[in-house]
């Protein structure tokens, strides 16, 4: 409720503090207020709203007041396509800041690309997007597993299962898994992945129990997929085998799951409420202020944050929002501390270099972070794709090849 | 003036519409062409629904899997094509309505000639798409320049190119925008025209009646089959259009919620409407646009599944049906002639003649034998081994008392139960398995208990519609249907809707109808039934004269009536043959007496 | 393959089936006897969901708040029923499209009232073995749950007075009515225990499939296929799709991927559509 009508004020003050303002920067936003996907759409939106309000506050981009024109997709990708066009032709934008799935991605990136316009995905994803047009603040799954499967392979042992959902995502990451857990000298003894209506698990349990892993690598998808994870500590196998995974959490799948379930369960992500820096405090205190403490912070929406600073510390870095003095300006290794720490945007591939933290369910429903591994670069990214030598690249590349 | 107006309304406002909408192609804000471009792709996604629901009565769940198929193959032609040869319309719309057509054909095989229920038939559609969408997820294959990734899609996809060779480039938003309206209207104006055709009518008769249209000589289920190809083609090009539109698809095409949308589109703007679904597109599409905006705060789908709740309630059948409503009010009322109709009086030298010309014209009559036909459900024997040999010259009557089996043997002999033992012949053809549609053509006309007319159409288009399935040529079937009506006297109804007639009337229509099917062998289910004793006279000089040149079997209660008929008459009891005659020495029969009475030891 | 797998496969398959059977019961009565295909029906269920969640943040135990959802399902269902349904009945698609705007409402209604995520009750963490595998006992519970619902549903409907007005109400509403039966009364409650029904399912199944927003569509596939090829038996004929459909799906995502026990759920369905054209119960002479 609150966030909502925490939105609604922020446009109206944006929009009557408009019509006072002299020039002004409009930049365009479209994410998922409505429909399934409006777990992460609704907080996307309100930390972009947050963004614009901080950046207007320290004195705009250019001197001049940035306004946003924001659109509701209502989780259908049609619409995401309408409003993309709708605002490079109509609105006049200057930067674009859109898109949860990367199927919505795919769908818009090429619009930019002809209209020659910055478009931020900010959205934890399987990696591999590479377009000049395009930069990326979310963490791709190479980034985060990396990370991950080394730990998980030191602190549960060497025998890896895979949990995932059937689609890009979900497969993707599991070659990363593969990739990484024999790195560690681990094995992936069995994988399971799930069409995305699946409501029963008792199959993938006894898969598991079948294949008698040490670690399961598990990525529920939305908040209904969070049914595996208690049926899997009811069925009492939480005390053998360790849960792993890179999306849990970021859509708040731990304020659903129970604290019997919870407990102990590990996430590798790009940003956890439970932080601590500098930055996060004054982040959560702004966003508290603005929408409440009813719904805890997810990632997505400290990567929208990261995406707009990013942004407007380019437009201003290059003194004007003409796309390609903001892309050279982006390409030169912009760097700041975000609420999830130092982050920095590498030239070549567009994406970002961040910390990538682990936490621990605990049993109140959030996180405690029990290591941090810093300055996780994009590897995939950066191997696959340099747009400062071949600009020309558009391309979404996959490891399977 | 107005009437007219009315009738040729599907024509005359879609091509204002279409005018309009070109001619202020040119001057749009580019991002309205745009947005308006996909609007107009979705009404002709509604259409496709709109021929095989509004018209054929089918509720199609599969046209997105049309729409999605027809547009990954029509996507994948135009990737590699286009950059050679550019004018990637030509490349992506016929092989998307082909491909479109191919898979709604072999869909509506397995639907309509397995004579699946309605709601069994739109489950199996919906299952068709949802079987599409968990396999596309993770189907990825390489055709040439185009690479479908799964959930990633097939990007990349031109745009609308109407120029030649490798340099021409795509169309801006305004010139597409003409385009797809162009495109759209010109499938429209197609299906217009296709469903006002002698095809066009044999489908809105299934609509409205399918075991009459079949009891005509139809063959229902290849039409139903064709129909449903064509609206496959439709969804294909409206798929490939979108492809073109996008530049991008994806798995979600076949998703639960884009298949739901349609029939919203069609119910909103009006069922069976054909442009209704245009409109209907275009109202949501705009709606949960500007809501999508940011109006109302944000609350898009409160608002338009608001809106679709109050629709339903106080519109019936949509936008232009409601306004279809209430402009007939104000048009005179057809059906006033069938206040003032008289009683029927049969011609029967008019009779005489056309039944002369339907011998020359189809053969002789046809004897109808029966031989040991045996029917059973459960435990019930309804026709147990029942040999007959019916032939021309005099009617046959079936009597018994209630139970007796007389509609059960009569149905056998239809069609519409099928013997688990025994044969049946129509002159010198086994028909013991035929379909029903088979035996009519074979020369059997069949009348039913309550009376089947097309309540919808009037009382001609019925008489024309029973004689196009047999001569099956327009003006042929225009002369058979004047000369019956003039025969039935019923010339002062002849645009009267059949559903204003009386009952009565509705019988001798039926009647009429048969007979415009020339058949060789006529059975009648209690053709006496509502009937005032003037017209139970007519009927009875009807079928005498019927039996002098056909061979006719009439099954009844009306004793009266089957002593007119001066003809041979058969007791049925208990679903055996019980005794034979003719009326007067039945009547006088004991046997007979007590199984009518329910005396004795017969019973 | 070892007998201890075997036996787990089969019994969690068995819960699966319960599981969707108990999701379809509220269906197969609303549409099996009423006629009326209720595109919200997912809708209910998740109000169930949550009216069962607020319950228990209230202090209510569970074993209280999946009654008090069926209360509250049930009185919205009959909110419905006099609002919407009734004006709508022979109507058949005209309902469908009133009942998929209902679910949007109902859908973004959630949303605004209690958020995109909602703390979720737990599953009970007993468990028991069989040889060396470890089942929880909550979704094995629910063969007996959805066995007592079929036995309530079927008493219900053909041996209580309500249950023969409520069969006459349907078929003759005006016949029944000129014997004394006040048939629209009757339909509102019908209708209402059919959503009850959907509560009922909501509430007891949210251990298992919490509570979200979104979560109806889940059911509105698997839902209606169950139903609509189970036939005109429509109780009894749901409880063998379930089983057959639900519980071969669940086999075979055991011993394959889910995927393709999607596909066997899809392809069964055809298969048997085209078998029975009008649904496997057409020639059965049970009465519900």
């Amino acid at each position: 409720m609150k966030n909502l009508f925490g939105a609604l004020s922020v446009t109206t003050a944006l929009a009557l503090t408009t019509t006072v303002a002299m020039a002004e920067v409009k930049v365009g936003a479209i994410f998922d207020l409505t429909g399934g996907l409006n777990i992460y759409g609704i907080q996307q939106r309100n930390a972009l709203d947050l963004a614009i309000a901080d950046v207007n506050a320290a004195g705009g981009v250019n001197g001049e007041e940035v306004v946003v024109v924001g659109y509701d997709a209502q989780s259908e990708l049609s619409k995401y396509t309408q409003f993309a066009q709708t605002a490079v032709l109509r609105d006049g934008i200057s930067a674009m800041f859109a898109g949860l799935t990367s199927s919505s991605r795919e769908a818009i990136r090429p619009i930019f690309r002809e209209a020659n316009i910055p478009y931020f995905y900010a959205s934890l994803y399987e990696g591999g997007a590479c377009d000049r047009q395009t930069f990326v603040t979310g963490s791709s799954a190479s980034q985060q597993l990396s990370v991950l499967m080394d730990w998980a392979v030191k602190n549960y042992g060497p025998r890896v299962y895979i949990m995932a959902p059937d689609y890009n995502f979900g497969t993707i990451s599991g070659h990363w898994i593969h990739e990484y857990a024999e790195r560690n000298g681990a094995e992936v003894v069995g994988e399971d992945y799930l069409a995305l209506s699946v409501t029963d698990y008792a199959p993938t349990i006894q898969k598991i129990q079948a294949a008698n892993p040490d670690v399961v690598v598990a990525l529920p998808v939305g908040a209904a997929q969070t049914g595996f994870l208690e049926q899997f500590a009811a069925a009492g196998l939480k005390d053998s085998i360790g849960v792993v995974s890179t999306n849990y959490g970021s859509g708040n799948q731990q304020v659903v799951v129970s604290p019997q379930a919870g407990e102990g369960l590990i996430s590798a992500m790009g940003y956890f409420p439970s932080v601590e820096s500098e930055a996060n405090t004054a982040f959560k205190a702004a966003w508290e202020a603005e929408y409440g403490t009813d719904t805890p912070i997810v990632a997505g929406a400290v990567d929208v944050w990261n995406a707009v600073q990013l942004w407007a510390a380019a437009a201003n870095q290059a003194g004007s929002t003409d796309t390609d003095a903001v892309i050279a300006a982006l390409e030169s290794g912009l760097s700041f501390e975000a609420p999830n720490g130092t982050v920095t945007l590498e030239p070549g591939s567009h994406h970002l270099r961040q910390d990538i933290y682990i936490a621990r369910g605990n049993a109140t429903n959030g996180f405690d972070i029990v290591e941090t591994f810093a300055d996780s670069a994009p590897s995939y990214e950066n191997e696959m794709c340099n747009l400062i030598e071949n600009p020309d690249l558009a391309e979404h590349f996959t490891p399977e090849g | 003036m107005f009437e007219k107006l009315h009738k040729s309304s599907g024509l005359v406002f879609p091509i204002l519409a279409t005018i309009a909408a070109l001619a202020v192609s040119g001057s749009l804000d580019p991002y309205l062409a745009f947005v308006a471009t996909s609007w107009i792709i979705f009404g002709l996604l509604g259409l496709s629904l709109d021929v095989i629901w509004g018209r054929v009565g089918l509720l199609s769940l599969a046209q997105t899997a049309f729409y999605g198929l027809g547009g990954y193959f029509g996507a994948v032609i135009a990737i590699n094509m286009a950059p050679s040869f550019g004018m990637t319309l030509v490349w992506a719309l016929p092989a998307a309505a082909v491909f479109g057509a191919i898979t709604a054909a072999a869909l509506g095989y397995i639907i309509f000639y397995s004579r699946m229920g309605a709601l069994q038939s739109t489950i199996l559609s919906y299952t068709f798409t949802l079987l599409l969408w968990s396999v596309t997820q993770t189907f990825k294959l390489d055709v040439g320049a185009a690479t479908i990734g799964g959930d990633n899609g097939l990007s990349n996809i031109p745009g609308i190119i109407l120029g030649f060779g490798a340099e021409a480039s795509k169309l801006k938003p305004n010139g597409a925008f003409a385009t797809v309206v162009a495109v759209s209207a010109a499938v429209y104006f197609f299906t217009y025209w296709l469903m006002r055709s002698n095809f066009g009518k044999i489908v809105d008769c299934i609509r409205i009646d399918i075991e009459k249209t079949e009891l005509l000589g139809y063959d229902i289920r290849k039409i139903q089959v064709l129909n449903f190809a064509y609206s496959g083609a439709i969804a294909g090009i409206a798929g490939a259009l979108f492809a073109l539109w996008a530049n991008y698809l994806n798995p979600s095409i076949f998703s639960v919620q884009e298949a739901l949308m349609i029939p919203i589109y069609v119910l909103v703007g009006g069922l069976g409407t054909l442009a209704g679904p245009f409109l209907g597109a275009i109202v949501i599409g705009a709606l949960s646009f500007w809501l999508g905006g940011g109006a109302a705060g944000g609350q898009t789908t409160l608002i338009l599944g608001t809106i679709l709740i109050l629709l339903v309630l106080f519109l019936k059948n949509g936008f232009l049906g409601a306004l279809n409503n209430l402009w007939m009010r104000y048009l005179p009322d057809p059906n006033e002639a069938a206040r003032n109709a008289g009683a029927v009086k049969i011609d029967t030298e008019v009779l005489d003649s056309i039944l002369t010309e339907a011998t020359a014209q189809a053969g002789p009559a046809k004897n109808l034998i029966t031989d040991e036909v045996f029917k059973q459900f459960g435990g019930v024997i309804p026709v147990n081994k029942v040999s007959r040999n019916f032939t021309p010259g005099k009617p046959y009557s079936l009597i018994g008392p209630n139970g007796a089996g007389k509609s059960s043997f009569l149905k056998t002999c239809v069609g519409i139960y099928r013997p688990e033992g025994g044969k049946i012949l129509l002159g010198d053809d086994d028909i013991t398995k035929a379909a029903i549609f088979d035996r009519v053509n074979k020369g059997m006309g069949v009348k039913n208990q309550k009376p089947q007319v097309f309540g919808d159409n009037t009382v001609l288009e019925n008489l024309w519609i029973a004689a196009y399935a047999r001569t099956k040529n327009g003006d042929a079937a225009d002369v058979i249907a004047g000369r019956i009506l003039g025969m039935l006297g019923m010339d002062g109804q002849r645009a009267v809707q059949a559903s204003a007639l009386s009952h009565g009337q509705q019988q001798w229509l039926d009647i009429g109808m048969v007979l415009c099917l020339a058949p060789r062998v006529v059975l009648l289910d209690e053709p006496a039934a509502g009937m005032t004793n003037e017209e139970t006279r007519e009927l009875s000089l009807l079928v005498r004269t019927l039996a002098k040149h056909t061979t006719v079997v009439v099954v009844e209660h009306d004793m009266e009536f089957v002593r007119t008929l001066e003809g041979h008459v058969t007791v049925l009891h208990q679903g055996k043959l019980f005794a034979e005659g003719n009326i007067e020495t039945l009547r006088a029969s004991d046997a007979v007496l007590d199984i009518y009475l329910g005396r004795g030891k017969h019973v | 393959m070892e007998l201890d797998f075997l036996a787990t496969v089969l019994l969690s398959s068995l819960s699966s089936a319960s599981i969707l059977l108990i999701a379809t019961l509220g269906l197969a009565v609303v549409y099996g006897l009423m006629g009326v295909i209720n595109l919200a029906h997912g809708e209910f269920l998740m109000v169930g969901a949550y009216s069962a969640l607020t319950a228990t943040q209230i202090g209510l135990p569970f074993f209280l708040a999946v009654p008090f959802a069926v209360a509250m399902t049930m009185l919205i269902g009959a909110i419905v029923e006099l609002l919407i349904i009734k004006w709508l009945y022979g109507r058949i698609f005209d309902t469908m499209l009133a009942t998929w705007g209902l679910g949007m409402v109902f859908n973004q209604g959630a949303v605004l009232l209690f958020g995109t995520v909602s703390p979720g009750i737990g599953m009970p963490q007993w468990n028991f073995k069989i040889g060396d595998f470890s089942l929880a006992v909550y979704p094995i519970a629910m063969i007996g749950v959805a066995a007592v619902m079929l036995i309530f549903v079927y008493f219900l409907m053909t041996k209580t007075v309500y249950g023969m007005k409520a069969r006459a109400s349907i078929q003759q509403p005006e016949m029944a009515r000129a014997i004394g039966i006040d048939s629209a009364r009757v339909n509102t409650l019908t209708f209402a225990i059919g959503c009850g029904l959907a509560g009922f399912a909501g509430a007891i199944l949210v251990p298992i499939i919490p509570a979200t927003p979104s979560m109806g569509l889940f059911f509105a596939v698997k839902g209606f296929l169950a139903v609509v090829v189970a036939g005109p038996v429509a109780v009894t004929g749901t409880a063998m799709t379930a089983l057959g459909l639900g519980g071969g799906a669940s086999v075979t995502a055991s011993f394959m991927t889910s995927v393709i026990g999607d596909v066997f759920f899809f392809l069964i369905t055809a298969l048997l559509l085209w078998l029975y054209p009008k649904g496997i119960s057409t020639k059965w002479r049970r009465k519900l």
